[in-house]
Order: C-alpha cells, then sequence, then structure tokens
C-alpha cells in the first residue's frame, strides 16, 4: 500500500503504531531519534511521516522544519503524533505547518482510517 | 557663572523667623534654596536625613546633597527651573539619589516649590528617604519574580504529567483494541469480555487524566477565555451531532430546540462545546428510556448574569437525582450514590469542571431534578461575555 514513516523514541509506542500500520498493509520504516528519521527520509522519501514531537535530540518540530527544506522530502505530509494534548500545544502543531495532529492514547479502531485520510491527500500542494 | 554667595545673615534671620517653625513641623526634610544655590533654611528632619548637625546645612550648596555624578545635570536643570519656576513632584518613576555627609547614598523622593518673598525668590525642597519604600518594594519584587518562576513550573510539572501519563496508556488502550479488534488472532467470549473490562479501565484513566488537567488548569488560572461571537445553533447541533451515535445505540432520542432567528453570545466556543458535551454526555449515560432534549432560549433574569442571558438547558428523562445527592453532585468524585450511577463510567469530575467553566464564562450551572422524572440541567450564559 503505502510506504510510512515513523520517527517515535518510545518502543512500545513504535510497536504498536507499527503492528497496526503492518496489518493494515502498509510498509513501515522506522526511527527512534529525529536524526536518524531525517536520514531515512532524504535516502528515500516516504508517502507519509509519523513523527513523535519530544525526541531526544532533533524534535518533532525540527524535523518538520528539515523535511520541508529540503526539496526531496517537501511535499512530504508530516503528522504530529504526540501525547501533548493540551489546547496550547494543539494551536503550536496547528502552526509550526504539521499536515495533521494524533493524540496518543491512539484509537487502534480508528487509527488506519486516520492514516488513510492523510495518504489521500498526499502530496502536498505548494 | 554666578560666584557663589553665602547667604546673608539678615536674609536667613528673616527667612528661619517666618517659615523656621512651620517647616519643622513638616514630616519631610526641607531645603529652601536661593537662587544662587545655596541653602538657607533647613528643618531638623533635613539635618538628620543627610548626616548634617545643627545649622550644618545653612550655607551649603545644595549640589553636596547630590552624589557627584548627578552634579553637573543638577545645576543645569536648577537653571531651568529658575526660568520657570512651577511647583512638582519629582522621584516617582525617576532614580534620584541623596547623598549624605558621610558620603552614603540613599534613594529619595523630592517636591519642588517656587517661594517669592520680600527677601527674593526661593526653592523649597521637600525631600523625602525612600530607602524602607525601595526596600519593600525590591522584596516585593522579588516575591513576584519567585512566584511567576513557581507558576511556570508548575505549569511545566502540569504539561509533563499530561504527556508522561497519556504515554504508557497509549500501549495499554493501544494493545487491548488490537486484541480487541481480534488482530493477533480469535479472541473466546471470556477473552473479550476481561479485555473489554481493561480497555474501560484504561479509558476512565484517561478520561480522569484529561479532566484532572483541566481542573488543575483552572486552579492555576491557566485556561484561557477566548471570547468571540459565538453560534449557538452551530455549537449545540454540533454536540448533537457528536452525541447522536451514543444516544442511538442506547435507543435514546436526542433533540435540540432553538429559537427562530439568530442566536449569538459573545462567549468562548470551546468551553462551551465542553460544558455541553459533558452535560449531554452524562444525561445519555444515566438515562434509560426516553431521550434528552437541549433547549436553547433567550431568559430575562434567568440567572445573576446581567442583561438578558442564554439558558441553556438540558433535559433527561433519566432516573432524577435525589435532594441529597443534588447538594453534593458537583463537588470532584462526588458521583450521585446510586447504584445505576455507580456501574456508569466517568471522571467524577465532569460536572465539577462543567460548573467552573461555566463560571468562568460568566455565567452559571444549576440542576432542577425530581426522582422518577429526569433531570434539568440549566447553564446560564450571558449574551455578552462575561
Amino acid at each position: 500500500m503505502a510506504r510510512i514513516l515513523v520517527i517515535e523514541d518510545n518502543a512500545v509506542n513504535l510497536a504498536l503504531v507499527d503492528y497496526l500500520l503492518h496489518h493494515a498493509g502498509h510498509q513501515v520504516v522506522s526511527a527512534a531519534t529525529g536524526e536518524a528519521g531525517l536520514a531515512l527520509a532524504l535516502a528515500d522519501p516516504p508517502a507519509l511521516v509519523l513523527c513523535d514531537l519530544q525526541l531526544p535530540g532533533l524534535d518533532g518540530y525540527g524535523v518538520l522544519a528539515a523535511l520541508r527544506a529540503a526539496a526531496i522530502t517537501a511535499c512530504v505530509p508530516v503528522v504530529a503524533l504526540t501525547a501533548f494534548s493540551m489546547s496550547d500545544d494543539r494551536e503550536r502543531v496547528r502552526t509550526a505547518g504539521f499536515d495533521g495532529y494524533l493524540t496518543k492514547p491512539i484509537e487502534p479502531e480508528g487509527f488506519i482510517g486516520q492514516v488513510a485520510v492523510f495518504l489521500q491527500q498526499a502530496p502536498r500542494g505548494h | 557663572m554666578t560666584e557663589a554667595v553665602q547667604p546673608s545673615e539678615r536674609e536667613t534671620a528673616s527667612l528661619q523667623a517666618h517659615f523656621g517653625e512651620l517647616l519643622e513641623s513638616m514630616p519631610d526634610g526641607i531645603v529652601m534654596v536661593n537662587a544662587e544655590g545655596r541653602i538657607v533654611v533647613a528643618n531638623s528632619q533635613a539635618e538628620r536625613l543627610f548626616g548634617y548637625g545643627i545649622d550644618g546645612l545653612r550655607g551649603l550648596a545644595v549640589d553636596h546633597l547630590l552624589p557627584a555624578r548627578y552634579r553637573d545635570a543638577h545645576q543645569g536643570h536648577r537653571a531651568r527651573y529658575g526660568q520657570q519656576p512651577r511647583k512638582r513632584a519629582m522621584g516617582s518613576g525617576l532614580d534620584l539619589w541623596g547623598l549624605r555627609r558621610d558620603g552614603s547614598e540613599f534613594p529619595i523622593e523630592i517636591s519642588l516649590s517656587p517661594l517669592r518673598t520680600a527677601e527674593g525668590a526661593f526653592v523649597l525642597s521637600a525631600i523625602r528617604d525612600v530607602s524602607e519604600r525601595k526596600r519593600i518594594e525590591q522584596a516585593l519584587q522579588e516575591k513576584n519574580a519567585e512566584l511567576a518562576r513557581a507558576n511556570e513550573a508548575k505549569d511545566r510539572f502540569l504539561a509533563s504529567m499530561s504527556h508522561e501519563l497519556r504515554t504508557p496508556l497509549n500501549a495499554i488502550i493501544g494493545f487491548t483494541g488490537t486484541l480487541l479488534m481480534q488482530l493477533p488472532g480469535p479472541l473466546n467470549e471470556e477473552q473479550t469480555r476481561q479485555l473489554r473490562m481493561v480497555q474501560q479501565g484504561g479509558r476512565h484513566l484517561l478520561a480522569l487524566i484529561n479532566d484532572l488537567l483541566d481542573v488543575a488548569r483552572i486552579a492555576a488560572g491557566k485556561t484561557e477565555v477566548q471570547l468571540s461571537r459565538v453560534g449557538l445553533r452551530t455549537v449545540v447541533e454540533d454536540v448533537a451531532q457528536t452525541l447522536h451515535p451514543q444516544a442511538q445505540s442506547r435507543g435514546l432520542q436526542l433533540a435540540v430546540e432553538l429559537p427562530d432567528g439568530p442566536a449569538e453570545a459573545v462567549t468562548d466556543r470551546r468551553l462551551l462545546s465542553q460544558i455541553l458535551l459533558n452535560l449531554v454526555g452524562n444525561a445519555l449515560k444515566f438515562t434509560e428510556v426516553g431521550g434528552v432534549r437541549i433547549v436553547v432560549h433567550r431568559e430575562p433574569g434567568g440567572c445573576e448574569a446581567a442583561g438578558s442571558p442564554w439558558m441553556l438547558r438540558v433535559i433527561d428523562t433519566g432516573p432524577g437525582i435525589d435532594e441529597a445527592d443534588q447538594a453534593r453532585l458537583f463537588a470532584p468524585f462526588s458521583r450521585a450514590q446510586t447504584a445505576a450511577a455507580r456501574q456508569q463510567e466517568g471522571s467524577g469530575l465532569g460536572l465539577h469542571l462543567s460548573r467552573q467553566l461555566a463560571e468562568l464564562l460568566g455565567g452559571s450551572l444549576r440542576l432542577n431534578s425530581t426522582v422518577g422524572v429526569g433531570s434539568t440541567f440549566e447553564l446560564c450564559l450571558p449574551a455578552t461575555g462575561g
């Protein structure tokens, strides 16, 4: 189906997202740091990036900025996947320019449908 | 430049006779300065203030009461004041310093008044030592900075607590969900039943975390109220639409009654939605037969809110709440003690939170209920902002 990059430093959360995406037939590549995720994305741009916000080193906002700055990944949709769910977090994510916002805990029943919506929107228009 | 002239004995004696007693009666240090910038009369408060003995100030150039770094500027100020004398206060907002005889400095406030006598033109300066006030101001400032830091720390703590508590719940709710979706393989009936309980527990915990954070934010005054012109029809219909599946799954009616024409209030859309979602969600949870109506209309004198507030009523045909329970319903963690209520999931903070939010919006939240008939929650909302 689609090749999706998941950047997430929590092993259990990654396992859950990975499991659900695999089950829906997607190909998952993953990284536990922003830098590693960025390297993967630049080497072979995925159809969608799901990115945690709080990461060691380069955080989700940094990853987003770097992806937007590189021509090869500028149009890849990037969705924030985060346990920061207070209203000001939501606002910050929106103004940063993420294409979407998924909060943890994710609801597995709806997750694949949400991912499908983000994939349909791809590629980003500029 | 005028050569400094010592005030004459005659000048001094006459002024002293005129003003001496009056100046002594004043709480501030007072010096009278002649056109040449010499002190001709000073009260003992001024002499104490600057550390001069009896008659120590008389004849002194007034510049000597200023730290050296201000003297040049002061001569200019004095010359200009001489040309255009008027009464004025100096010092509030200015950083002025006095110089004691021993060389130490202290913060002062000064007010100046021109004085014209038979002996000529003088300037009367009232000088106040504001060390103590500065010290208190400084202490207050430090205290405020400390409080602000503590508040920020609390904010950061709340944000990280939310993040940290939600992260493990992701594993619990997530993998319970995959199991119940039977993605890894089929489940038997008992496994499904037990996993549903884990799932409910997880969701309950999530509701608790969210509501607790909201309560903490309100308590910390961190809930932002963003007022705008809000169409009540949209808000109420959105809420009804969101909760429609819940009503349907329980076989209940969910009806909305709005007035004809525009229904607008200056309020916070998000907070209003949060209150209504909570009230209607509750009503649906506790109602077995019949349904829930959301009735909106204007009600002058409907509550304490000024003007002609909106009354939003959430009316259910549930079991009703007896008077004893009504009294404590809005306190945290005090669900009605009926067996039916105990079975319901929920944080136990919803009504407490809703009432606090209603008050943040300048309104109120009340309950009318009759056991066996149903309950009506009345949200009174000012039409023009809180």
